[in-house]
């Protein structure tokens, strides 16, 4: 049998470092939630809410969720508003690898009626403010088929 | 869960007594190619059993160990699954059980609560807990995509893949609601950052102004670098023992009085608020708060893990009040902002006057209370698994009255290719008897309370 034609580069000699290039993708399973990302797609903003009459809570859920965390029965398919209020802002300057969209966009969470979290996202156009009315826009042209493909406008 | 039932604020109890014996660290550093994890590890251990005045020799400290835990953030960054096999086989445990703990950045505080939990109920009587952390093996930019992958990956990490935007979320609100000055919070960078510097195992010293921390680049707004945690590499040790184990080992043991978790949503988005009150607090505390308008607390912009950790420990140890029952303290300081925020969560200061506990002068060295004596993670070190552990193991030196043994003795800092400042001095705190550890993961999905008293 021959040696392996495959060489690890040496980064330091000393002390010995090498390179160890990965290159393989993972297929991310959305599963329960799929129906969400689907909905950007035609422009539906999709929460849940829970079926169970005897729930405590009943909130509605965004992002949602395929069962009830406050009484554990399936819940169903209910969309929200597509205006709210942001809630938060922050503008990252150094993002992390894989970030999609360049430094400087700005970072928002929206605060909507009904709703019982506030929807992390990001504004597309105009300066956040604490307050501001926004309303929902969607990536119909070329999906990303991630969470970017909701984001936020003033209203 | 958003109303707690009869069993869920249940007050945890140690059937047998828990004490911390010995701990040991490496330094830290950014990039560390000369070990290896096995080996920093075995240099912490070492540490741990030869230096810290055991009674007992390290071989016969081998034979009287029955259980080992292993605390390390992200198989990522190591890029070696079971880890903790190989560093146990390394460390010369075989074939003893052992666990390796998870639980984000509170791993650390977790581990030592496990190793705990096992002297505790008598299925040990001596523990080491090892934590490492070895992040120089990507860039840093990958390296903060790895740490944003302790989000949500469905709904939040893709929004910056970097954890202190996540944080400035909750920060931005925060300082709505209560308008803190930058001021202030650069007044925790350059605290921690100067305590730093009077140790040799720190990893980003500096006698910075608060100027300085203000004009320096922003992360993201508001944060600025030198206001965020440092990514290092490094290992940690604490042993536990049980009472009898401990009298053998040393004439100097700590009581691990309590250590409790708590937990929150791991997507900030999802935090609903559910009121827990201190011992020392009471509602009427709260009726103006945010001019009476905000009655959501402990909500978005606060750690309910932290309230529901500090709620369980300080009732195990029997804490009437944070502020005068501590000597030290050790917070998780991963930000600036996320320190004020846990001042309030954990009642040295009523929710929404978090800043007056650094702006009092208490926080500092001499103060009421003195916080992050050791550096904390934005001025010495933050190789993840050994964070929580590193903590204690300063709590543990600064109740025996060691701080200045390990931090002032000139070899210590030559160990590490390093020179003792001229103007160093001692930060042991005069006759300190209670101290307290927060280890804290995500945006406050798990956090640890420990409690850690001179018998």
């Amino acid at each position: 049998m021959d040696w392996p034609t495959t060489c690890l580069e040496v980064l330091n000699e000393d002390p010995l470092v090498v390179k160890n290039p990965k290159n393989w993708y993972h297929s991310h399973t959305y599963g329960g939630w799929g129906r969400f990302f689907k909905g950007l797609r035609e422009c539906k903003l999709l929460a849940t809410r829970c079926t169970n009459p005897a729930c405590a809570e009943k909130r509605l859920w965004l992002p949602p969720r395929a069962d009830c965390p406050d009484c554990w029965h399936p819940m169903e398919w209910v969309e929200a508003p597509q205006v709210g209020r942001i809630y938060t802002h922050s503008v990252v300057t150094y993002p992390g690898e894989l970030f999609k969209l360049p430094p400087g966009t700005p970072l928002i969470s929206v605060e909507i009626e009904g709703v019982c979290t506030k929807l992390m996202s990001w504004l597309k156009e105009g300066k956040p403010e604490f307050g501001m009315k926004v309303k929902a826009v969607f990536n119909t042209k070329r999906p990303t088929n991630t969470i970017l493909d909701l984001a936020w406008v003033p209203a | 869960m958003i109303r707690f039932g009869p069993g869920n604020l249940r007050i945890p109890r140690f059937e047998k007594p828990v004490y911390v014996v010995a701990g040991g660290v490496t330094d830290f550093r950014k990039r560390y190619p000369e070990k290896n994890t096995c080996q920093l590890c075995m240099e912490a251990l070492r540490m741990a059993v030869e230096e810290n005045d055991l009674k007992v020799e390290p071989e016969e400290f081998r034979r009287m160990v029955n259980w080992v835990v292993y605390s390390q953030f992200a198989d990522h960054f190591g890029d070696q699954l079971l880890a903790a096999a190989k560093i146990h086989d390394y460390l010369g445990f075989d074939p003893l059980g052992n666990i390796e703990v998870k639980t984000g950045g509170a791993t650390g505080g977790s581990a030592v609560l496990a190793a705990a939990q096992a002297v505790a109920s008598g299925y040990a009587t001596c523990v080491p807990v090892v934590g490492w952390e070895r992040m120089d093996e990507v860039s840093t930019r990958v390296g903060n995509s790895y740490i944003a992958s302790a989000a949500c990956k469905d709904f939040e990490s893709e929004l910056g893949w970097m954890y202190a935007a996540y944080y400035a979320l909750m920060a931005q609100r925060y300082q709505y609601e209560n308008n803190v000055p930058h001021e202030t919070l650069a007044k925790i960078a350059v605290k921690n950052h100067l305590y730093a510097y009077y140790s040799p195992f720190s990893q980003n010293p500096g006698k910075y102004t608060v100027e300085d921390v203000l004009k320096n680049d922003i992360v993201s707004d508001p944060l600025t670098f030198l206001e965020c945690c440092v990514m290092s590499v490094g290992a940690a040790v604490l042993i536990l023992a049980d009472e009898e184990t401990a009298a053998r080992l040393t004439d100097q043991p700590i009581r691990l009085k309590a250590i409790c978790g708590g937990s929150h949503t791991l997507r900030t988005a999802d935090r609903r608020h559910m009121p827990i009150l201190l011992p020392h607090e009471t509602e009427e505390m709260y009726k103006e708060y945010f001019r009476g308008r905000r009655t959501e607390w402990p909500g978005f912009s606060s750690f309910l893990a932290s309230r529901m950790a500090a709620y369980l420990a300080y009732n195990m140890a029997g804490i009437r009040n944070p502020l005068e029952d501590f000597d030290l303290l050790e917070t998780h300081d991963a930000f600036t902002i996320s320190d004020v925020q846990t001042y309030e969560d954990i009642g040295l200061r009523p929710y929404g006057r978090g800043r007056e506990f650094i702006e009092s002068g208490d926080a500092y060295y001499e103060g009421r209370l003195p916080t992050n004596l050791s550096g904390g993670l934005i001025g010495t070190m933050h190789a993840v698994g050994a964070t929580g552990i590193w903590q204690m193991v300063e709590i543990l030196w600064q109740l025996q009255g060691k701080y200045d043994k390990f931090h002032g003795d000139p070899k210590m800092w030559e160990r590490y290719g390093k020179k003792k400042p001229a103007d160093w001095r001692s930060l042991q705190v005069k006759n300190a008897r209670r101290g307290c550890a927060i280890s804290h993961a995500g945006t406050g999905s798990h956090v640890t309370c420990a409690i850690l008293e001179k018998p």
